[in-house]
């Protein structure tokens, strides 16, 4: 028993040990990337690769800013997508799902069985119509019209409805019997309660939104309407010409919102990231 | 007596017109920018499309073409390829993940673990592929460096058409297995510690009572997770446009790049169309057939 328990301990150090590494290997171009960032442009090709800063010179930084790319132009565009979206799901998600987890009204249950369905087509099987369509209406190039597009999700309102359905609404029907308007209900007793299912839903979103390729690859085209992920292509430049410590530079302040994010929340990160894949 | 019977069919009423305006702006944004583009794609995938000349119906020519195809079937099968070995390594190197989390572990430790292995997953693909694009670099590359230093010969990660789609689904193993290790590792955690004490107490093996408990009981996860890995595998697009543009030759290129270069450089909008109602009916019998065997699926 003594022995088997012995032996125990040490394949459990072992694992611990594998994991490390593995571990290690998970976040190395993590800090490959934000190290390249600080080397000098002359030097960035030079082997070995740094994984720790070798300096903190900012000078990188501000060549990214001062580059032939918009820079801040594509990064503000990025910025006012993944916000523009983050807000509309919040609202266009919660007023349906509390009509679908509290109301009653004819059709409900189908209504929202075809809200589900819209899971399972892939942004290709509709980006062809949305795009002849932006052209017609002057939408193409424009990154609003990206942002429309995802104004409001079947996942939003699924896990907002799944919550809800878990909340009592004792509270509400008492409202109710007082004459309180549906609104009014919604507002002042259901809201306040979605707190958790909110700021889950919010970092999904923004976080979604910020790394979409397929769909701004598509709708946007020239330089100044850009967002960051079809950027970063363009400052690498054909067969990766650009200057390595520039494009990292750049790169370390495309990724730093969602980073900042995912180390700030990384609960609600990772628990809702998963909901959004336990959906079914 | 009548006088209640009336407030409540008001109510109801209140009710019913209350509940179409909630779900009024979510359903006017879901018609336009999911309905309505669908079902355009489907009619488009019938037709010939030309604004100029004018569209014509032709049938299912344009799924034939895709079908008989050289090329067109060669990226059929990458996609097919490319979906089986991604999946595949995702969820069997997350299930192993979440196997070595599953255990006695300081706490601090596991934190660490799950930040690290998680990390990968929420940064978008189109940012890890261009790191990874300088890793497998063949000269400059950080790999085949390590590689030559270790005395080993460096590979064409990139630029061998045996090795490119490889390449490629090692680095979304590496990015995606995060997201099924944290879905496993709740499943693990729901498999009863009664049973789990009984068996130990049997006496059978560590991966006795894996194969002949834990599978079984967490089986219904792992068949969602093949099928959602599945569903974002067929979709694959920025990974292989940063890597190899599709290249060498067409050694990996996608029905997502096909499409794209279809629709919008070759203007072969109703053929493009085509590509995409089958990806979507794959993705649809994929579901199906989950949704199936999940309601027929019964727990030992």
């Amino acid at each position: 028993m003594m022995q088997t328990k012995n032996a125990q301990r040490w394949v459990d150090r072992i694992i611990i040990g594998i994991m490390a590494v593995l571990g290690v290997f998970m976040v190395l171009p993590f800090a490959w990337l934000f190290s390249m960032s600080f080397r000098a442009p002359g030097e960035a090709y030079k082997m070995p690769p740094s994984f720790l800063p070798p300096n903190l010179d900012f000078r990188n930084y501000s060549a990214v800013l001062h580059s032939s790319v918009p820079f801040l132009q594509i990064y503000w565009n990025s910025l006012m997508v993944a916000v523009v979206v983050t807000l509309g799901q919040l609202i266009t998600c919660t007023l349906a799902a509390f009509a679908f987890a509290r109301l009653k009204f004819p059709g409900r249950d189908s209504i929202f069985f075809v809200f589900l369905v819209g899971l399972m087509f892939p942004a290709q099987v509709t980006i062809i119509p949305i795009y002849l369509g932006f052209a017609k209406v002057g939408l193409l190039n424009h990154p609003i019209g990206l942002a429309l597009m995802y104004l409001t999700s079947s996942f939003g309102i699924f896990l907002v409805r799944q919550f809800m359905q878990s909340q009592p609404k004792a509270l509400e029907e008492a409202a109710l019997m007082d004459g309180a308007g549906y609104f009014k209900i919604f507002y002042r007793i259901s809201l306040p309660q979605l707190r958790p299912a909110l700021s889950a839903l919010g970092i999904i979103t923004f976080t979604q939104t910020w790394n979409y390729y397929f769909q701004a690859r598509v709708l946007l085209e020239p330089h100044e309407a850009m967002t960051l992920p079809i950027a970063m292509d363009l400052l690498r430049g054909y067969m990766a010409t650009g200057n390595l410590s520039v494009v990292m530079a750049a790169m370390s302040m495309a990724v730093l919102p969602v980073i900042l994010i995912f180390l700030l929340a990384q609960k609600l990160v990772i628990e809702g990231v998963t909901m959004s894949g336990i959906k079914s | 007596m009548q006088a209640i019977a009336r407030t409540r069919s008001d109510l109801e009423k209140a009710q019913t017109r209350a509940g179409y305006l909630f779900i009024l702006p979510s359903s006017i944004l879901y018609a336009v920018f999911v309905l309505a583009p669908v079902i355009v794609t489907f009619i488009l995938s019938f037709t010939y499309y030309d604004p100029m000349a004018g569209s014509h119906w032709v049938g299912l020519e344009n799924f034939q073409r895709f079908f008989t195809g050289d090329r067109s079937l060669q990226i059929f099968g990458n996609t097919l390829c490319f979906s089986l070995f991604a999946v595949t390594g995702n969820v069997v190197v997350g299930l192993l993940l979440a196997l070595a989390l599953n255990r006695a572990m300081p706490a601090f430790l596991l934190y660490l673990f799950r930040l690290a292995y998680f990390l990968p997953v929420i940064i978008a693909a189109a940012f890890v592929s261009i790191v990874w694009g300088y890793f497998y670099g063949d000269d400059l590359g950080v790999i085949n460096y390590y590689l030559v230093h270790l005395g080993l010969p460096s590979v064409h990660w990139l630029t061998s058409s045996q090795t490119a789609m490889m390449s490629i689904v090692i680095m979304d193993v590496w990015k995606n297995t995060g997201f099924f290790m944290i879905i496993f590792i709740a499943a693990l955690q729901g498999v009863p510690r009664n049973i789990m004490d009984a068996a130990i107490m049997d006496g059978s093996s560590y991966w006795r009572r894996f194969f002949r408990i834990v599978l079984p009981w967490i089986s219904p996860v792992v068949f969602f997770a093949i099928v959602y890995a599945s569903i974002g595998a067929l979709q694959v697009y920025e990974s292989i446009v940063i890597l190899t543009r599709g290249g060498p030759g067409d050694a990996t290129r996608s029905m997502s790049i096909y499409i794209v270069e279809e629709a919008f450089d070759n203007f072969e909008i109703g053929y493009a169309a085509s590509i995409s109602v089958i990806m979507t009916l794959v993705i649809l019998v994929i579901t199906t057939i989950q949704l199936f065997a999940s309601r027929r699926w019964v727990r030992h």
